[in-house]
């Protein structure tokens, strides 16, 4: 896959269609807190409320198609130096390195346009294996793990509850 | 100087050691005793990690040596009569002095502030060898001392002072996180320097992670960030039962500072030690 034709930019209304395509598998957003879409209007209700408004949400594009996304979420005021990053790409295209390329590009995008940012963190499941290989090829350093650190969609055996967290961070390469 | 612990004809552990002490003559009244005697409390009670209570007896006529000890905040227990032999007379033991580890933890209690701490809670709130590692700065008035507690400590979820005999002298908090994340808190805590060394902040952090985790019942983590160079407060959550699980880079902004931190967290699960 030419790493060239993989673009972020910010979602349109237009992008409904590919959002389901991916945001309607349940394999997807098995790690996302948010649910699986499962209608063409909860796609363009989640783009105009959730994805536009958002500070920092990428879609993450081939030849200006959306197959995934990248969010980073800032803290607020005092945490301001700290922004916690997520993402998802459509299941067809995992497994290519596609995946990290985008992180790479957003990683870099997001420092330049946060100027207060410091430290970029992620979570990953200890069972997901592929999303700690991704932050590890970005330059993520695992930090820890940590233990039973949160719900996701209320199943107590899945993730975070009972299953620990790696915590990953990067730190902007500019202030080391 | 010596601290001898005691050994108890069963096999249960050490709990109590004497103190003994002797100075050359020449360096008498120089203070020089008093922080000889209360760097090896210290040392002495993170040796002996069992021991809960260390006594000294003194003769009677001997003054000085009990100004020292009621200096160190020694508590005269008795006059045993006839206690020993010295140098070949039987003599009355002046004093029985103790320092209990944790001041006799019946002493020590955890409550929601009220206004009427706002004296006490300017005691040690004023001093920033004890709000060094807060968020929150130090309070140099009553009316600042006061604010803090209506605006802040009351209407918290779960602040709570640390007391000694009833009065404040220090104060254990735990944040649950807002939203999908309420199974998480984030617990901090602060002891008035003149209390430490004594396990309160042990004792008081051990009461609060029983009882939060029996108020807030979808509660399952409770987390600790602890600055790098706080190895004061890392010993005392180690002591507890916390695990230290990582090192946060440059993950905490404190008092104009971008630092590094240990996480540490105690799960429902974790045994309280």
């Amino acid at each position: 896959m030419d790493s060239k034709l993989i673009t972020l930019r910010p979602f349109k209304l237009s992008d409904a269609d590919d959002l389901m395509s991916y945001a309607g598998d349940d394999q997807v957003t098995r790690s996302l807190r948010w649910k699986t879409l499962t209608t063409k209007d909860e796609a363009l209700t989640f783009i105009k409320d959730v994805c536009i408004p958002h500070p920092w949400r990428r879609s993450i594009c081939i030849d200006d198609r959306s197959i995934g996304f990248v969010t980073v979420f800032p803290g607020s005021s005092d945490d301001r130096h700290k922004a916690d990053l997520g993402y998802a790409i459509a299941a067809k295209y995992w497994g290519q390195g596609i995946t990290t390329k985008a992180i790479e590009v957003a990683i870099s995008q997001v420092f330049k346009d946060s100027p207060n940012l410091v430290r970029l963190q992620a979570f990953a499941d200890v069972e997901n294996k592929a999303s700690q290989r991704v932050l590890e090829k970005a330059g993520f350093q695992k930090e820890g793990v940590l233990r039973r650190y949160g719900y996701l969609k209320g199943n107590i055996k899945d993730l975070n509850i009972g299953e620990p967290n790696l915590l990953h961070v990067k730190l902007d390469p500019e202030s080391n | 100087m010596t601290v001898r612990s005691e050994w108890s004809s069963s096999s249960h552990k050490v709990c109590r050691a004497e103190i003994g002490y002797a100075l050359a003559a020449e360096y008498w009244g120089q203070g020089i005793v008093i922080r000889a005697v209360k760097m090896a409390i210290t040392e002495g009670f993170n040796e002996f990690t069992d021991l809960v209570r260390m006594q000294a007896l003194v003769l009677i006529e001997n003054k000085a040596s009990q100004r020292v000890l009621e200096k160190l905040g020694f508590h005269m227990e008795g006059l045993l009569r006839e206690y020993t032999i010295h140098k070949g007379t039987v003599k009355d033991l002046g004093t029985i002095s103790n320092f209990l580890k944790v001041m006799e933890s019946s002493r020590i209690s955890l409550r929601p502030f009220k206004v009427s701490d706002a004296d006490d809670f300017l005691k040690w709130a004023s001093d920033d060898k004890v709000t060094r590692y807060l968020r929150w700065n130090t309070i140099t008035s009553r009316e600042e001392a006061l604010a803090y507690i209506e605006k802040v400590a009351i209407p918290h979820p779960w602040r709570q002072s640390i007391c000694l005999d009833d009065h404040s002298i220090g104060y254990v908090s735990v944040k649950p996180e807002l939203g999908d994340d309420t199974c998480r808190a984030h617990v901090s805590y602060a002891v008035s320097a003149e209390y430490w060394g004594q396990g309160i902040a042990k004792q008081a952090l051990r009461m609060a992670m029983s009882r939060v985790y029996k108020e807030f019942p979808c509660l399952v983590r409770v987390e600790a960030l602890v600055e790098v160079e706080n190895k004061g407060s890392q010993m005392v959550l180690e002591k507890v039962g916390f695990v230290k699980e990582g090192l946060l880079r440059k993950y905490g902004y404190c008092k104009g500072e971008i630092r590094d931190m240990f996480i540490y967290s105690f799960l429902s699960t974790d045994k309280i030690m």
